[in-house]
């Protein structure tokens, strides 16, 4: 077991009043397991990976529940242990490639001074290996590459050398936060493939943060679905994608307009807009939008179970 | 020029050979003076009624050949009728009681909306604008705007921030449709929107055009909200048109490799293990618009690119009745 998250909890204090981003989410990862969390905005999903990366330090925020990191805790652990985790052993992308990179050194500079940093390697023997990973990532043209700067590279071949950078150390846990969501579909394609293909070799666990079911359904092992700072369904890969169970999960896919085939004359809309944190509804907190909801959904929050493939709805319990 | 046409079958909106081209840099910059070739060449024709999809990656120019269709932006070379009518060049004064017929809808509700001002105010604007309404005439028409996109009348008192990404967009909906345009150009409208809004936008999107007999050009990236819309699309790839027809049939079987491509790459929900789809993946990226490439623009990514690519540029032909491509081999099925 690589990651093993139980019951985390995450709130602000703000001016409006406590906002409680994550509500309970517990989740498990394995050895070479892509997880997909799917999620819109303000369900969660980014604000629940900054939580097991250790980078919410806003002194605003509590975090309460349990991360443990191959066994070892992480909700507590001082800030220096964490930093020679994270970088490490745990390696993050985000959706603007340009929050990891600076503008004023060259891309080799760059990824070398990570591995320096963490594996103590001469300069030299670092570049080495950086020409390395900027061949695994695709880069054309490696070493020319390397004496690049972040402006002259297109969006994509940063994005690359974010994740060549994030690859540096052999992560065993990779944490993807929307990577793809700026890139152009033929690029993203690119990089979805880039992922499986380093998953394969070099064993890291993934997480992998979208909110595009798409994306999901070609890259995921198995899929967490949040929403409003809670875990709704979570399953298979081919659990949640033949069988979606929580009418959340059903009337998103329901709503994404097909590529192929007739075309309906209107979508399956979903009414309504995802909830404000601040004022969260009584009981289900997709209840006001659900089209199956009754009496039970505003008394309480549905929880999600213990089984593999568990959906956190009433009316799943009952059937 | 072609003999002439009854109202009906006459194109909204037409372009022929539009070219936008931006200079970059002063002469006393490294490279000098350059030239971006934005738009290249388009000739398009949009019939009153009909959606024309514009699909491109970024940087295609399908933003610019938007601005261009409204006049947002001066058009370097070709001319842009609306109705036959040349419009090319024609003077802002000249122009004003068109825009009234033109409208535009943009991707960020947020950056198009004061955050100032009421909404109800910023819908009553272009009427005030343009209409000769009385104050009391101008009242009724927003109520009766708010309510055809599907917003409570005592919403327009409230401020853009008070709205929900969803609720902004129909707002700047509300604001295009305001002096009963013929033709709305909808430039990326729900990219930035939840996933779960956008099928609600795309559904107010057609109920308005069928209510109110609008013609659209739609831009997005996402191929498959793209799809849902438009009677037509044109891909766009450097700057210039590479394949143009009715969406389902273009989505079916795509006769240029670069929409092949494109329509490839776009991840789908399935439940077969991954995978199981063909997917062409393009090398390299899409060339500096600053030096096309010479011949086909996409031939250095071109999977079955010959050696008549590279030196001789395909021209947009028509290789069946409303189907058309710019490619010396189109998959022809």
């Amino acid at each position: 077991m690589i990651l093993s998250v139980r019951d985390l909890k995450v709130s602000f204090r703000t001016h409006d009043g406590p906002v409680r981003a994550i509500d309970g989410v517990s989740f498990d990862l394995e050895e070479s397991e892509i997880l997909g969390v799917v999620g819109e905005s303000g369900s969660g999903k980014t604000v629940s990976l900054l939580a097991v990366m250790g980078l919410i330090t806003d002194p605003n925020a509590t975090i309460e529940g349990s991360i443990r990191y191959k066994g070892r805790e992480l909700v507590g652990l001082p800030p220096r242990e964490l930093r020679r985790l994270r970088g490490n052993e745990i390696a993050m992308i985000f959706q603007d490639p340009m929050t990891a990179l600076t503008p004023v050194y060259t891309i080799g500079w760059q990824i070398a001074e990570q591995i320096r940093a963490h594996r103590g390697l001469s300069k030299s023997k670092a570049m080495e290996r950086v020409e390395e990973l900027l061949a695994e990532v695709n880069f054309p043209n490696p070493h020319e590459a390397m004496s690049r700067y972040p402006h002259q590279l297109s969006g994509g071949m940063r994005q690359r050398a974010v994740i060549a950078m994030a690859l540096s150390c052999d992560p065993a846990l990779l944490v993807a936060d929307e990577p793809t969501t700026a890139l152009d579909v033929t690029v993203q394609a690119g990089i979805l493939d880039l992922v499986r293909k380093l998953r394969a070799k070099h064993k890291s666990a993934v997480v992998f943060i979208t909110h595009d079911m798409g994306v999901v359904s070609e890259l995921a092992d198995r899929v967490m679905v949040m929403y409003a700072g809670r875990v709704v369904e979570r399953g298979t890969r081919t659990e949640l994608f033949s069988d979606p169970r929580h009418p959340y999960t059903r009337a998103l896919l329901g709503s994404i307009p097909p590529l192929t085939g007739q075309k309906p004359r209107r979508l399956p809309a979903i009414p309504g807009s995802p909830p404000s944190l601040l004022r969260l509804p009584q009981g289900c907190a997709f209840g006001p939008r659900c089209p199956v909801r009754y009496e039970p959904c505003e008394a309480g929050k549905p929880g999600l179970g213990a089984s593999a493939h568990a959906a956190a709805c009433f009316r799943v319990a009952q059937a | 020029m072609s003999e002439p046409m009854t109202d009906t079958d006459r194109p909204i909106l037409e372009t022929r050979s539009l070219a936008k081209r931006f200079s970059i840099g002063t002469r006393f910059s490294a490279e000098g003076r350059r030239t971006v070739h934005a738009v290249d060449n388009v000739s398009l024709s949009v019939r009153r009624g009909e959606t024309v999809g514009l699909v491109g990656e970024s940087g295609c120019g399908k933003s610019t050949l938007a601005r261009c269709l409204v006049r947002l932006y001066d058009i370097t070379d070709g001319k842009l009728l609306f109705e036959g009518d040349d419009i090319t060049s024609k003077s802002l004064s000249e122009l004003r009681p068109l825009r009234r017929r033109l409208q535009m809808v943009f991707q960020d509700p947020s950056a198009s909306l004061n955050p100032r001002r009421r909404v109800g105010d910023l819908v009553a604007e272009p009427l005030r604008i343009h209409g000769k309404l009385s104050a009391r005439e101008i009242t009724a028409r927003v109520a009766e705007l708010f309510e055809l996109v599907g917003l409570l009348p005592d919403h327009v008192m409230r401020y853009p921030h008070e709205f929900s990404g969803g609720q902004r967009q129909r707002v700047g909906i509300a604001r295009a449709i305001a002096l009963n345009p013929d033709l709305v150009v909808l430039d990326e409208p729900v990219s930035a929107l939840d996933v779960s809004v956008q099928a609600q936008i795309v559904n107010l999107l057609a109920d308005l055009q069928e209510k109110l007999k609008l013609t659209y050009i739609f831009i997005a990236h996402d191929l498959s909200v793209v799809r849902q819309v438009s009677t037509r699309i044109a891909v766009m790839y450097l700057g210039s048109i590479a394949e143009e027809g009715p969406a389902e049939e273009v989505f079916a079987t795509p006769a240029h490799p670069y929409s092949q491509a494109l329509i490839s790459a776009v991840p789908v929900v399935e439940t077969t293990p991954a995978g199981a789809r063909k997917r062409i993946i393009l090398t390299g990226d899409v060339p500096s618009p600053l030096k096309p490439p010479s011949g086909c623009r996409f031939h250095p990514r071109c999977p079955i690119a010959a050696e008549r690519c590279r030196s001789e540029r395909p021209e947009l032909k028509e290789y069946r009745p409303g189907r058309k491509a710019a490619c010396h081999f189109p998959t022809l099925t």
